[in-house]
């Protein structure tokens, strides 16, 4: 499954992400790619999402894979400890791959 | 080049969103490089949400929240006071466990880790009753590694 997110995800709106990323889960996938190309902006709210969205995708043997993450948002996953968990690459392609 | 810019903040969760908004207009305005904009709008973010999520707890004040920008030739300040209950994020904040499994990671407690880890400087001191955090930046050579 890919999502794609777009501008930024704050606390004003981890909820609406986190019942779009639950939509994109539904048909029941456990690979989830998520295409940040777009994403300018996630603080600890939007992360907890994701760390959600690794946890349920891993419990049932699959996992998140992110691509075209921008730099600022990239450091933000690092300084987290998120690259340990969820891999990052560079295309939704490497990404589909990477499973 | 502005002048320093200070304004209170309501007890609302929207409020970290619009304090971001208007820093990252004032330190672009001022010629503060992108990656400075966005690691002070992100700790600015944390620090505020905690404070207004958490900060007020059984506090019988009525809560007065103020940011305050203040940018030189050579350094950017914010500074961020409010009467909440006392709480130094440079010590009382938990230090996360990133060799936890994924499992077992606990959901919270990123916020103030991101703030501490993506700003030069902060410090911390609890004055007439409230808690003062300063966020600092030299701004020459402001790139690479926040903390070097």
């Amino acid at each position: 499954m890919i999502a794609a997110v777009s501008g930024r995800v704050d606390s004003v709106n981890a909820t609406s992400f986190e019942q779009e990323l639950s939509k994109a889960m539904e048909g029941g996938s456990s690979r989830l790619v998520v295409d940040c190309g777009e994403l300018s902006y996630i603080s600890s709210a939007g992360l907890r999402i994701l760390l959600l969205a690794v946890k349920k995708t891993r419990a049932q043997g699959g996992g998140v894979a992110l691509c075209q993450v921008q730099d600022h948002v990239r450091e933000v996953l690092e300084v987290s400890g998120f690259t340990r968990i969820m891999t990052v690459r560079d295309t939704v392609e490497q990404a589909i791959d990477s499973f | 080049m502005d002048g320093p810019l200070g304004f209170d903040v309501g007890m609302d969760e929207h409020e970290p969103r619009r304090v971001v908004e208007v820093f990252e207009r004032f330190a672009t305005a001022n010629g503060v490089s992108d990656l400075v904009v966005q690691r002070f709008c992100l700790a600015l973010d944390e620090i505020l949400t905690n404070v207004i999520s958490y900060g007020f707890e059984k506090v019988p004040e009525e809560p007065r929240i103020r940011v305050d920008f203040g940018l030189g030739d050579e350094l950017l300040e914010v500074r961020i006071e409010d009467n909440g209950r006392s709480f130094n994020p440079l010590a009382d904040a938990p230090l996360p466990d990133f060799t936890l499994p994924v499992d077992e990671r606990p959901i919270g407690g990123l916020g103030i880790h991101l703030a501490k880890n993506l700003v030069h400087d902060i410090s911390y001191r609890r004055d007439k009753k409230r808690n003062c955090l300063t966020l600092t930046q030299p701004l020459q050579g402001a790139t690479g590694d926040p903390n070097p």
